[in-house]
C-alpha cells in the first residue's frame, strides 16, 4: 500500500509541515475539512486493523470535545459581546465558540495527521530514515532504538518487582499517602533496573564492534524516490487550495491577537 | 554528541522510555485536575512533564542531556498515542530547552539544587509562552492566565528540580551510577 512504502522520513516531514501550517490557521472550517480529508487518505492508502485505529480516533475526538467545552467555559471577555449563539438552553459570545471550535478542529487535524503517520509506519524503518536521510549521528539513533527495545520489558518487569515485594510480605497501599510511598518503592528499582539493562546493552553493541561512525553500512538502504514527493505536493496542494477556499468565502482568519 | 559514552546515550534513551509512560499515566490525572478546575488544573502538576530532563541532567552531567532526554521522551508519547500528535514533540523540545538554559547558565558546572528547581522553573517558562501561542492561552483571561504561569513554576520548581534530585538520588544510593557523574560524585564524596 502506498502510505506504508513511503519514505518515512518524508513522511515525517510533511506530517511536521502541515502541523505548523494548520497551527497558524483560526478558522474553524479549514481544519475540519482536513482532517476529514486526512482519514480519508489515511484509510483509503493504509493497511492496518480498522477497530484500532476507530478506537484511537474516538479517544481523541472525547478529547478535543473536551477541549472545547473548557475552552468556551473559561473564556476571555469578547470584543462583541452582544453576538451570541445559544447553546444548550444558554447563550454564548458568537466569538467565544468560535474560537473554541477552532481550536477543537486543529486538535483533530493533528491526531489524524499522527495516526496517519503512526498507523502506516514502522518504527525501526522510520529511525533507519532518520540516519540516512536527515543525517541523524548513528551512535543517538541505535542508542534510542536499543532504549526503545525496552518498552514492552517495562511491564514484565514491573510485575517482577511488585512480586517480590508481596513475597517478602509488603502488602498494596490503599490510602494516598501509602500509594505515593508505593510509587517510590517501585520507581527506584525499576529504573535500577532500565539502567543496569542499558548499560549492557551499550557493552554488548560495542563488543560487536559498533563505533557509531558515519561511515558504517545498512542492512536496509533507505531512499527517496520520485513517487516519494507525491504525498507531500497532495496534502500541500490540498491544504492551500482550503485556505484559498476560505478566503474566497470569507470565514478565513489569520490570528493577529484578536482576542 | 561525539564526547558521548554509548552508555550514556542508551541509558538516557532508557530513562527517556519510562518517563514517556509516566507522562501518559499523568495525563489522565491532568484530565481530571482540569476538570475540576479548568485548564489551570495542568499546572498544578505540570513539573511532572519536565521531570526527565533535569533527572537527565543531573545523573549524566553534559551539555544537551536536558534537551534530547525530554525530546525523545515526547517522541516516544507520541509514537504510543498522544492527542496532540506530532506538535507535542517540538512542546518537549521546548520544555527541554528551557531546562537546558537553567544548566546552560552554570556552563554545566553546577549541578545544585537550587540549579535544578532554576531549570523546573525555566522549563514552566518556555513551555507556557509556547502555549500560550500553541494552546490558545490568548483567548482566556488575563489574571487566570498569570495564575496558571506561577502555579506552574512552583510545580516546576518542586515536582522536577527537588523530586526529581530525589528519585535521582535514590538510584545513585543504589549503585547503579557508579560509571555515571552522578555516581562518580557520591564515590567522591563518601571517600572523602
Amino acid at each position: 500500500m502506498f502510505l506504508h512504502t513511503l519514505n518515512p522520513a518524508m513522511k515525517a516531514c510533511t506530517v511536521v509541515g502541515l502541523v505548523f501550517v494548520l497551527a497558524c490557521l483560526f478558522d474553524p472550517v479549514t481544519p475540519l475539512v482536513f482532517t476529514l480529508f486526512t482519514i480519508t487518505v489515511t484509510l483509503v492508502f493504509g493497511r492496518f486493523r480498522k477497530r484500532v485505529y476507530a478506537l484511537y480516533l474516538s479517544a481523541f475526538t472525547l478529547f478535543a470535545f473536551g477541549m472545547l467545552w473548557t475552552t468556551i467555559a473559561f473564556a476571555d471577555t469578547p470584543s462583541q459581546p452582544e453576538e451570541t449563539i445559544p447553546l444548550a438552553g444558554f447563550l454564548f459570545p458568537k466569538e467565544d465558540v468560535l474560537t473554541a471550535l477552532a481550536l477543537s478542529f486543529r486538535v483533530m487535524a493533528f491526531a489524524a495527521l499522527s495516526l496517519l503517520f503512526v498507523f502506516t509506519t514502522n518504527m525501526v524503518h522510520f529511525i533507519l530514515s532518520l540516519i540516512q536521510q536527515l543525517k541523524l549521528p548513528p551512535k543517538l539513533a541505535y542508542g534510542l532504538m536499543a532504549g526503545y527495545r525496552f518498552l514492552p520489558m517495562m511491564k514484565e518487569e514491573f510485575d517482577q518487582i511488585r512480586a517480590a515485594h508481596r513475597i517478602r510480605g509488603v502488602t498494596e497501599a490503599n490510602s494516598i499517602k501509602g500509594r505515593f510511598k508505593q510509587l517510590k518503592r517501585y520507581a527506584i528499582p525499576l529504573l535500577a533496573g532500565a539502567v543496569r539493562k542499558a548499560e549492557r546493552t551499550a557493552a554488548a553493541m560495542e563488543s560487536k564492534g559498533f563505533t557509531g561512525e558515519r561511515t558504517r553500512t545498512y542492512y536496509r538502504p533507505m531512499k527517496i524516490t520520485g513517487r516519494d514527493w507525491v504525498f507531500p505536493l497532495v496534502m500541500f496542494a490540498v491544504l492551500g487550495v482550503l485556505i484559498v477556499l476560505s478566503f474566497q468565502l470569507d470565514y478565513f482568519r489569520w490570528y493577529n491577537g484578536q482576542f | 554528541m561525539k564526547n558521548w559514552k554509548l552508555k550514556e546515550i542508551v541509558v538516557l534513551s532508557a530513562l527517556s522510555v519510562v518517563f514517556a509512560v509516566v507522562y501518559l499515566a499523568f495525563l489522565p490525572v491532568g484530565k481530571l485536575l482540569s476538570g475540576l478546575f479548568g485548564p489551570i488544573g495542568y499546572d498544578f502538576i505540570f513539573g511532572i512533564w519536565f521531570i526527565v530532563s533535569i533527572i537527565a541532567a543531573y545523573i549524566l552531567r553534559r551539555p544537551g542531556a536536558a534537551f534530547l532526554s525530554e525530546t525523545i521522551a515526547a517522541t516516544i508519547e507520541v509514537l504510543l498515542g498522544n492527542a496532540s500528535g506530532p506538535l507535542l514533540i517540538v512542546t518537549g523540545m521546548v520544555q527541554g530547552l528551557g531546562a537546558e538554559s537553567a544548566f546552560a547558565l552554570t556552563r554545566y558546572r553546577s549541578y545544585h539544587l537550587s540549579v535544578l528547581m532554576l531549570a523546573g522553573i525555566m522549563a514552566a517558562v518556555f513551555s507556557f509562552i509556547w502555549g500560550y501561542f500553541q494552546s490558545g492561552y490568548a483567548a482566556l483571561s488575563g489574571g487566570y492566565v498569570a495564575a496558571m504561569l506561577i502555579i506552574r513554576m512552583i510545580s516546576g520548581a518542586l515536582i522536577s528540580g527537588v523530586f526529581g534530585k530525589a528519585v535521582a538520588d535514590g538510584l545513585a544510593r543504589t549503585g547503579v551510577l557508579s560509571s555515571f557523574a552522578l555516581g562518580r560524585e557520591l564515590r567522591k564524596k563518601r571517600a572523602s
